[in-house]
């Protein structure tokens, strides 16, 4: 009897400890619930809700949730960054953050450090980590744009301008990134631009997601160009798009972009010789993709036909690179034209030499 | 067999012909290495090729320049030198083909007579009518066009595009790379080889009298 006593003691114990415990988690979570911070598994619902509205929070603090809601740092969760977060947010303190760049990027920190833009700019710098993108999926000419923000376009043209041949042409045809960081690989990226009130060279202007889905209509942006829907641009696509008197206001900007650009950001010596770009040979001008906006602010590349930044006439108009995107079929013309020439010299110059006595 | 001096290049025209040829053999060869860089390094770097290039672009564009002036202010006499009559083109091209392709052959002599109002025969005519008023001017604009894009962006544009504005430059500069090679072989066509290429140094040309050749 002492002994089931003693057991029956226990057993209310036991139970009134899980009450106990069951009541103080559920405390916990009506409070997280409360405090509008994220859950950690991708879902940020709370915070976005005060963040992602105009109206609730100001402009330093506004987050684009498609934007956001785009990118792998939202995956992971608001709080995982913002871990230090206080517990009666928003009437607290700004959101604090022990996490650094470099717990997940170190690999890239590393690099970044040993450039000479290290001392110039942190991470946050140069990239929104609440709108950051992988390398196709923002365009060059907003890359270029982020450079612009602290090295004044006019004085970056004025500078190239000092060895560089048109360097207005240059800048507008490259990324700065193109040069400036180290890529094993470069592509033609085609966008498509706007005509009218932009300076094509220095400040090409594209066409936003908005503009090319009113003419796009139901259909997606990518078929203004991808015709037969097939995810693949082939060159008489792209030729077709040139030739539509309905696309007059619009032209194909084509950027010399690295594949994958690096942060190892300083001006490398072979970058000065004419010759990286202009003599890498027509085989590295083939690859080219076309890239165009999404909806949610980053940009979506389809693979276009081998060799459209060769073709002679239509594929890419405004697009050439001396020397290396020479079109073999102009060259064949062109010899036949110089040998044409030819043809007086050696052939009146062989009978002239047989009959050369007939005129001594 | 007497023959007598007659002044045919004045300083003008020598001065533009020679600028001219210098000019355009140069922006041949700069021009082979802008477009084939992996082939040809004559003028060592790429930027040195390209300045070369536009440089003596713009050196040929003047003469040109001088050239029209000249015949056409100072001389007065573009259209007679340089636009075929009409019976330069219903009987004297003929001639002039019959003469180049079968009776030089013979050792019969030139059916035209070069003198200072008539300096060219109806073939050379032609050919000057077409190269003067067609490829210059046009591998002139061209290349303008193309040392600046920037500024003329909207023109290149109109024209169809920058690949378009390359391939005419480039048609264009072959076919007066081709005509280099016809026009220096038949400038050896004189009764010496040396004949032609004299007065186009001295100005003055020894014309012959009783039928021999005047012209190239």
């Amino acid at each position: 009897m002492k002994h089931g006593s003693r057991s029956l003691l226990t057993k209310h114990s036991i139970i009134m400890a899980v009450f106990i415990v069951a009541c103080i988690a559920t405390g916990d979570q009506s409070r997280a619930a409360e405090f509008s911070f994220g859950d950690g598994t991708g879902k940020n619902e709370a915070c976005i809700a005060c963040h992602g509205n105009q109206e609730k929070v100001d402009s330093k603090n506004y987050i684009n949730p498609t934007s956001f809601g785009h990118t792998t740092h939202a995956k992971f969760g608001c709080t995982t960054c913002h871990d230090t977060i206080a517990s009666n947010h928003p009437n607290g303190k700004s959101v604090a953050s022990t996490t650094r760049c470099d717990d997940c990027h170190g690999d890239i920190i590393t690099q970044y450090s040993a450039s000479i833009h290290a001392t110039k700019a942190s991470c946050s710098g140069c990239h929104n980590p609440h709108r950051v993108f992988k390398p196709g999926e923002i365009s060059a000419i907003e890359m270029n744009k982020q450079c612009a923000g602290c090295h004044d376009t006019n004085k970056i043209t004025a500078s190239h301008a000092q060895w560089l041949p048109q360097a207005g042409v240059h800048l507008g045809a490259i990324s700065c990134v193109t040069c400036h960081s180290k890529a094993e690989n470069y592509v033609i990226t085609i966008y498509i631009a706007k005509r009218a009130d932009s300076d094509p060279e220095q400040k090409p202007e594209l066409a936003s997601f908005e503009e090319l889905k009113k003419r796009s209509g139901s259909d997606s942006i990518q078929y203004l160009i991808d015709r037969n829907r097939d995810s693949y641009i082939s060159l008489d696509e792209l030729r077709k798009f040139n030739r539509d008197s309905a696309n007059q206001d619009l032209y194909l900007k084509a950027i010399l972009t690295p594949v994958k650009p690096t942060h190892s950001f300083q001006t490398f010596d072979n970058r000065w010789d004419c010759t990286f770009c202009h003599a890498s040979g027509p085989e590295i001008m083939q690859t080219s993709y076309l890239s165009f906006p999404e909806q949610n602010g980053t940009f979506q590349q389809i693979a276009v036909e081998k060799g459209a930044a060769m073709d002679a006439l239509h594929a890419i108009p405004n697009f050439y690179l001396m020397g290396s995107t020479r079109n073999g079929l102009l060259n064949k013309l062109g010899l036949l034209i110089i040998i044409g020439g030819m043809v007086m010299p050696v052939g009146h110059g062989f009978f002239r030499f047989l009959s050369r006595k007939n005129r001594q | 067999m007497s023959s007598i001096m007659v002044y045919l290049q004045p300083i003008p025209v020598r001065i533009w012909h020679w600028l001219n040829a210098l000019g355009i053999v140069t922006l041949c060869v700069s021009g082979a290495q802008i477009r084939f860089p992996e082939y040809v390094t004559l003028f060592g770097s790429y930027r040195s090729a390209i300045m070369l290039h536009n440089t003596a672009g713009i050196v040929v564009a003047l003469s040109f320049s001088i050239w029209f002036f000249y015949y056409k202010f100072v001389a007065d006499s573009l259209a007679d030198i340089y636009i075929p009559k009409g019976s330069d083109l219903t009987t004297g091209l003929f001639r002039q083909v019959i003469f180049y392709f079968f009776a030089y052959f013979f050792g019969a002599p030139n059916p035209h007579h070069a003198t200072p109002e008539s300096k060219f025969n109806p073939l050379q005519k032609s050919a000057y009518l077409a190269i003067m008023f067609v490829l210059m001017p046009f591998v002139s604009l061209t290349g303008i066009l193309l040392m600046n894009m920037g500024p003329m962006r909207e023109i290149v544009m109109l024209v169809g595009g920058l690949k378009i504005l390359v391939a005419i430059h480039f048609l264009l500069a072959c076919s007066l790379c081709a005509f280099i090679f016809t026009h220096v072989y038949l400038a050896t066509l004189g009764s010496t080889p040396l004949a032609y290429f004299k007065p186009m140094w001295s100005g003055w040309e020894k014309v012959e009298h009783h039928g021999t050749e005047h012209s190239h």
